[in-house]
């Protein structure tokens, strides 16, 4: 079937955006997979307040049992249901529209989609009542209610067939010839993504099958350090499904918001490769005061291997704002070092979002990341607040933020709607994005004065004896507790805009251009198309005896100030470990 | 020979298999010079860093670890702190730590500058040490023994918060380690504590 | 060989690394094979390997 033939079947529509073909059917799993991410959010955010307003000393609003059955309901919304729903419309997406395919059996879709729903309700239930107050990590020796795990099960299954069907989808395209030569370099992160999430669901599947058997008295006994290992292998690694699935969408939003290219498919697809072959391994990050492991498994795991993944981030860390700044260039952007910059379209959500992902997730996320998982290192951070510090800055500051941005031009393409409220929009990625720092910054440094993370008095007024925090720790935790309310203000924001979008909002059925529409972001109303010499520009831009810096001066500052950031941080924290007791 | 500009939503025809640019070249190998140095820093802290969690780790049961710390408890006790026993080994001793829902037993007292085979294990569930303020954190497994070479490297009057949740009272899970000076003196004795409703249980 | 270099065959054409690369299967594998030896299967290794403790 030629993709010309495929625009007069019935099943499919052709966006009049982008001249893609969407399949009607996958544009309907988009959609539902989307909506059900932002219910999840909702519940997530709620979540987050309550308890940022509990570890504010201060306020200490929920009492000891509550904190923690949140603490579990915040974990598993977030980190599983929205994010995991989400990836499964990028994956649709991915597979279908970006390729001009047919999703490969499109009924178990819906199979599928069932799953991961009734998995995360009877989770949901489970947390709720009660009966799961392990939160979200649930360690054995502690124990659930069995449905708690089979609830995880059945979602995870379901992932795990829509993953499949993702690779179907992409067999079927290439065999079809929807598409000439390779797949579009988005869909390549989103293929690195599906593949680290095979890598996530089947240790899932190791872990939580035995452990439901022993919560229902089958096996008399699971071993805590095998959980721990097989636990954070899915842990661990469904944030590098995230990192990946991020990635790919700054490539996406670059591309919409701003014209960015591609310098060099070979560099930015070693990348994702790096990721796939290495970057799972380091779930090790949270195994590393562990007593189940040596000194060589710790290093070969944690440094995802000589550090191959890490050297895969900065890749992208160059190769994303260079691409902007180039596609920038290019459509004549050229005053200055950062003229790309100051001009670009910053009331534009989908950019504001993307670069708030990429500076915040690199800076603060990425940077802190691996110094905490450096094997010694973790000895001052383990389970204290830095860790939540840390992930907070990697997983909402860069991949939540990303997927908002993305939520931006998916409401007018996909829903074909516009985004309602839009001031609001303009405003959500600075207020969700600023109160996110808030929360991180406080977190951090409160856990380098030795506060714990998942503990729901630093008062220990209930323990024998006293602790007496540095009084610098009531400031962070306020901290936390103020930045958490400015930003749930900001998730709530995009969870009112999304759904007033999609179930009330203004249906968009053309793209008029060169003129400014409120509620259709400028990349579909301006899009940033390139001249037709834009080929000729590039080779002067590239040529020898052009600026010392090459054709992308600005992001080469900005990656060396991330750099010099990088190596500080990193040697801060040995002179930090090095004050401690001998231990050995 | 630069490919045709393109974005990341498109199809690549051809051949897009080039060598880099000179910036790109430049950057990925700063990069992965910066990699190969977070790569070596691990086994030369290892080699000449003082902290490291390498420990000697073994397997054991609950109970007789549990069993075992007592034993220590009784053998090297030189008073009590609301109900818990202050114990001080000799330096150079195995020194046995238990976390047990909701305390750390037992308290312990140590001296500066000497170097003591620190073992840890949980009765029941997962705990986390983590001695305030110094910020030394370790996991601490039941049916595994921790056993770490520590040496205090200053005198004072430490608490075990426990970081790892391990149930509803998990937040008043404290211990104490004093840890006394080459004359025998602690810094400030707990006179700030007040007496709590946790304790042995 | 060709009147243009457009008339080869593809196969001919495609470099081996970006044949590589485009393999979605061996990527899948052998993301698969690197985690599970070197992280799941060593630190399984690792676990099971400890010793007995005496207790000194």
């Amino acid at each position: 079937m030629t993709a010309a033939a495929m625009g007069a079947v019935p099943g499919f529509r052709t966006c009049p955006a982008t001249g893609h073909k969407i399949d009607r059917q996958a544009e309907l799993l988009i959609k539902v997979n989307a909506v059900v991410a932002v219910v999840a959010l909702l519940v997530g955010a709620t979540a987050a307040l309550l308890l940022a307003l509990t570890r504010w000393q201060a306020v200490h609003l929920l009492p000891a049992v509550w904190y923690y059955r949140i603490l579990g309901v915040h974990g598993m919304n977030m980190l599983i249901f929205f994010i995991i729903f989400f990836e499964m419309a990028v994956l649709w997406f991915a597979g279908t529209v970006l390729l001009d395919a047919r999703p490969a059996a499109p009924k178990y879709g819906w199979f599928n989609f069932g799953l991961m729903l009734v998995g995360s309700l009877i989770v949901e239930a489970m947390q709720w009542s009660g009966r799961a107050d392990v939160l979200y990590t649930s360690y054995p020796p502690l124990k659930a209610h069995p449905a708690f795990y089979l609830g995880i099960i059945l979602f995870a299954v379901g992932a795990l067939g829509v993953v499949g069907q993702f690779f179907a989808t992409l067999t079927i395209a290439k065999r079809e010839k929807t598409y000439a030569g390779s797949m579009p370099l988005v869909v390549y992160g989103a293929v690195a993504a599906a593949i680290i999430a095979v890598i996530t669901l089947l240790h899932g599947a190791a872990v939580y099958i035995p452990t439901l058997l022993w919560s229902l008295g089958i096996i008399p006994t699971i071993n805590p350090q095998i959980y721990r290992l097989l636990w954070w292998a899915l842990g661990h690694s469904a944030q590098q499904i995230n990192v990946a699935a991020m990635v790919a969408i700054w490539y996406m939003l670059g591309a919409l918001t701003v014209g960015a290219v591609v310098l060099n498919e070979k560099v930015s697809r070693w990348a994702f490769v790096l990721y796939i072959l290495f970057i799972s391994m380091a779930s090790a990050h949270h195994l590393l005061v562990d007593p189940g492991f040596g000194p060589e498994w710790k290093i070969v795991n944690t440094s995802y291997f000589m550090y191959m993944a890490v050297l895969a981030s900065m890749v992208h860390g160059f190769t994303v704002p260079a691409g902007m700044e180039l596609g920038m260039r290019l459509r004549g952007f050229t005053d200055g070092m950062f003229g790309w910059l100051r001009r670009a379209p910053w009331g534009d959500p989908g950019f504001s979002s993307l670069v708030l992902s990429v500076v915040v997730f690199g800076f603060f996320g990425g940077i802190t990341g691996v110094t905490l998982g450096t094997e010694q290192i973790n000895i001052i951070a383990h389970n204290t607040l830095r860790i939540p510090g840390h992930f907070h800055a990697t997983v909402v500051s860069g991949t939540a933020v990303a997927f908002m941005g993305a939520t931006y031009y998916l409401l007018p393409l996909v829903f074909r709607r516009k985004v309602a409220f839009w001031k609001l929009a303009q405003w959500q990625p600075y207020l969700f994005a600023g109160g996110m720092l808030l929360v991180e910054t406080g977190m951090t440094f409160a856990g380098s004065f030795g506060v714990p993370r998942r503990h729901w008095d630093i008062s220990f007024s209930q323990a024998p004896f006293d602790v007496p925090f540095n009084p610098a720790v009531d400031l962070f935790l306020a901290m936390v507790g103020i930045g958490a309310i400015i930003a749930v203000i900001g998730a709530y924001s995009f969870i009112l805009i999304a759904v007033k979008s999609v179930f009330f909002g203004e249906p968009v059925t053309s793209f008029p251009r060169g003129v400014v529409v409120a509620g259709i972001p400028q990349g579909l109303t301006h899009p940033p198309v390139h001249a037709a010499n834009v080929n000729e520009i590039n080779e002067k831009l590239h040529a020898p005896g052009g600026s010392k810096l090459g054709p992308t001066p600005g992001t080469v500052v900005l990656v060396t100030a991330f750099f010099l950031a990088f190596v500080l941080y990193y040697f801060t924290n040995w002179k930090l470990l090095s004050f401690l007791w001998k231990i050995g | 020979m630069l490919t045709k500009v393109h974005t990341g939503l498109e199809a690549v025809p051809g051949i897009w298999w080039q060598p880099a640019h000179k910036t790109e070249k430049v950057w990925v190998a700063v990069a992965f010079a910066w990699c190969m140095v977070l790569f070596a820093m691990m086994p030369l802290w290892h080699w000449k860093g003082g902290q490291n969690p390498s420990g000697v780790r073994t397997r054991v049961d609950p109970k007789a670890y549990f069993a075992r710390t007592v034993k220590f408890a009784q053998q090297y006790k030189v008073g009590d702190d609301r109900g818990i026993p202050i114990v001080q080994p000799p330096p150079g001793a195995d020194v046995y730590l238990v976390g047990l829902t909701y305390q750390w037993y037992p308290i312990l007292k140590l001296e500066q500058g000497k170097e003591y085979m620190l073992h840890m294990s949980s009765l029941d569930v997962n705990h986390g040490f983590s001695l305030y303020p110094l910020n030394v954190n370790f996991a601490v497994v039941p049916t595994f023994d921790y056993a770490l070479r520590v040496t205090p490297t200053a005198a004072g009057d430490f608490r075990i918060i426990c970081n790892e949740f391990c149930g509803i009272g998990h937040h008043t899970m404290v211990g104490r380690v004093i840890v006394v000076d080459s004359a025998g003196r602690s810094v400030a004795d707990n006179t700030g504590a007040r007496v709590g409703y946790g304790g042995a249980r | 060989m060709y009147p243009s270099p457009d008339d080869a065959p593809k196969s001919e054409r495609i470099p081996l690394g970006q044949r590589l690369f485009d393999n979605v299967y061996l990527l899948l594998a052998l993301g698969l094979l690197v985690m599970l030896v070197v992280f799941t299967g060593w630190g399984m290794w690792e676990i099971l390997s400890i010793p007995q403790g005496t207790l000194p």
